[in-house]
This record gives C-alpha cells, sequence and structure tokens, in this order.
C-alpha cells in the first residue's frame, strides 16, 4: 500500500470511519512492530509498546498535522516508547530468540508428514533464511528488520525509527543485504 | 549495477515474508489496536506529557526505581510518580500524583486490562496502588472539564 492509499485511509479514520481505520491499523501493524522488533525488545514489552503506540495514535486522530506523514509519526513514536521502554526496564533478547521457538513448536513429525513437499521446502528456507538473518550485526539486523515492515521501497520510516537520514539509508540497505547474501552463499543456500 | 538491485529487492521480499511468517504481529495486537478507535476521547481534553525523568541523559536505573511525569493542557497539569515495581513486576507499581491548580477530582487510572478509580482530595492528592506495567492514562474528571493524559508505557 502506498503512501497516498495510507493518508486516504488515515484521513477517512479521523473523520470517524471505523472500517478505515481498522483498515489502517491493519496495513501499518507491520511496520510498527517491526520498530519495536527491531530494539530487541521481548514479545511481552513488545506487546505494550505496540499498544501504546496505537493507543497514542488514537488521541491524536484529529491532531496531526501532515496525514501523509502518519506512518513516519508511527515509527518515530514506536522507537521513542521503545527507547524508553529499555532504559526503564533493560530486558533485551540478543537474537529473536522467540521466533526459533515458534519454528521449532511447528516441527514435529506429523506436521512433516502433512505439509505438501514444496511447503515444507519454503518452510525450511524461510527458517534458514531467519537464522542467517540473526547471524548479520546489530545494526544491520535493526535496519532491515525495519525495511521489512515498512512499506516498500520506502525509507523515511526507518529513518524516524532509527534516527538516520532518509539518504543514509539505501546505501546501509545494499550493504547489509549484500551482508546476508555472503551469509547465505556461505550457508549454501545462494 | 541494475542486476544487484533487483537482487536486493527479491531478497528483502523473501526476508518480508520469513518475518510474516517467524514473526508476525500477534493476532490479539493488532484487535487491541483496532479497537483502540473508541479511545479517540471526543470529550477530553488531552494533556500532552511535558516532563518524563525517564528522558534524562544520566538516568541509570536497575529494575523499575522511581519515574517522574508531568502532563499539561491548558492551564492544568497532572504530576505523577511511580516507583516501586520489583522486575519481573507481578505486583505492579505504586503511583503517586497531583493536579495542579488543586482541586478535587475523580481519576480513573486506565490499562488495556481495566480500569481503577481513585479520588483527588481538596489538595489535588491521589494515590494508587498495584497500576499494572504496560499502556497506562489518566482521564481526570474536573468540575468543568475531562482530561485525558497522552497514552504512555509504565
Amino acid at each position: 500500500m502506498d503512501h497516498e492509499a495510507i493518508g486516504r485511509l488515515f484521513r477517512a479514520a479521523a473523520a470517524g470511519d471505523a472500517a478505515a481505520w481498522k483498515s489502517f491499523v491493519e496495513a501499518l501493524s507491520p511496520l510498527v512492530w517491526s520498530v519495536v522488533r527491531a530494539h530487541g525488545l521481548p514479545e511481552a514489552d513488545a506487546g505494550e509498546v505496540y499498544q501504546t503506540t496505537w493507543f497514542r495514535l488514537a488521541q491524536n486522530l484529529g491532531r496531526i498535522r501532515e496525514p501523509e506523514k502518519v506512518s513516519t509519526w508511527l515509527a518515530t513514536t514506536a522507537r521513542n516508547e521503545a527507547l524508553k521502554a529499555i532504559r526503564a526496564r533493560r530486558r533485551l533478547v540478543p537474537g529473536d530468540e522467540d521466533a526459533f521457538e515458534r519454528v521449532a513448536d511447528e516441527r514435529t513429525p506429523e506436521a512433516a508428514v502433512i505439509e505438501a513437499e514444496e511447503e515444507a521446502a519454503a518452510a525450511e528456507r524461510d527458517r534458514r533464511l531467519w537464522q542467517a538473518f540473526q547471524e548479520l550485526g546489530a545494526k544491520c539486523r535493526r535496519l532491515l528488520r525495519i525495511l521489512i515492515g515498512s512499506p516498500p521501497h520506502s525509507y523515511q520510516e526507518a529513518a524516524a525509527a532509527l534516527g538516520l537520514s532518509v539518504g543514509s539509508i539505501g546505501p546501509m540497505r545494499q550493504r547489509c543485504l549484500r551482508q546476508l547474501r555472503l551469509l547465505l552463499a556461505e550457508r549454501g543456500m545462494g | 549495477m541494475d542486476e544487484d538491485l533487483s537482487q536486493d529487492d527479491l531478497l528483502e521480499a523473501e526476508l518480508r515474508r520469513a518475518a510474516a511468517v517467524l514473526d508476525p504481529v500477534p493476532a490479539h495486537l493488532v484487535r487491541a489496536a483496532v479497537e483502540a478507535f473508541a479511545l479517540r476521547g471526543l470529550e477530553a481534553e488531552l494533556a500532552e506529557l511535558t516532563f518524563d525523568s525517564l528522558e534524562e541523559a544520566a538516568a541509570v536505573r536497575s529494575g523499575y526505581g522511581t519515574r517522574l511525569l508531568t502532563f499539561a493542557v491548558a492551564g492544568r497539569t497532572v504530576d505523577v510518580e511511580l516507583s516501586g515495581g520489583e522486575w519481573p513486576g507481578g505486583e505492579g507499581v505504586r503511583l503517586l500524583g497531583g493536579v495542579h491548580p488543586a482541586e478535587p477530582a475523580e481519576v480513573v487510572v486506565e490499562g488495556p486490562l481495566g480500569s481503577l478509580a481513585v479520588r483527588a482530595d481538596e489538595l489535588g492528592r491521589f494515590s494508587a496502588e498495584g497500576v499494572p506495567l504496560g499502556p497506562f492514562s489518566l482521564r481526570v474528571r474536573f468540575s468543568d472539564a475531562v482530561v485525558a493524559t497522552e497514552w504512555i508505557t509504565v
């Protein structure tokens, strides 16, 4: 979904359209979630910061000055709340341990039999890609985690979420994806 | 270089899909955000967070410590002190609050799990125990206005 469509949904929600709000939340939830997860918050804390971010947007529905930039507002708010949560409680996960546990739960013998071969291969590739991703340095991991939750080809959200200039995001992304490709090549995944 | 760019786009798309499978937004959280539409607070004035001790650069904490907050709107402020809360916070935190200028008021401590009603006395003081960690807002009913503080994460 592009920024225009997002802006339209948001304006409709601000005018009182509950269905528009629902679509808007569904479209931008991955962004908010990716920002909190990129800051290393485990699921419970990430959930709380995610909720605070959305509740605050709801309070401010009539006050957002630039509806086209609401995705940046969300990224900035999620970042600020995540940083405060880290300072207040210092609970961080070094890697994405929750995701590892979830994948391990799914890999029962029964599940492997039931899954079609294609699905199993795709799930396996996702899992190994995600594992390689965890081996990236912290900065690359953080950047890519936010980019993959943002609207495609849009860097302003990541810039806001990381406190960096928009111009620095493209080159960093290129470098980090190159790193990831190297890690995948080492694992024979090309 | 174009070849590299489309490789980048492909890899990012695969990673995007892996994240959607392995670290999706929990469904109950999306529902909570959708239901938050009801929080747009049509009748309440919004008191913004104007001070948060957690933003002080020198803050060094272990566990929860004490956090000072100030919310302000239209000539009124609500000061909040949050303390206690043994980590991992089964007991919640203790709240001491004050409204300025001082006047009695009804104060509702709101969070996603429910709300807790307390009263501010004639000196504007109020308190609460066991405030759960997570999203937090105060709804203060004065004689002439209702004020809601900006949501924060306790």
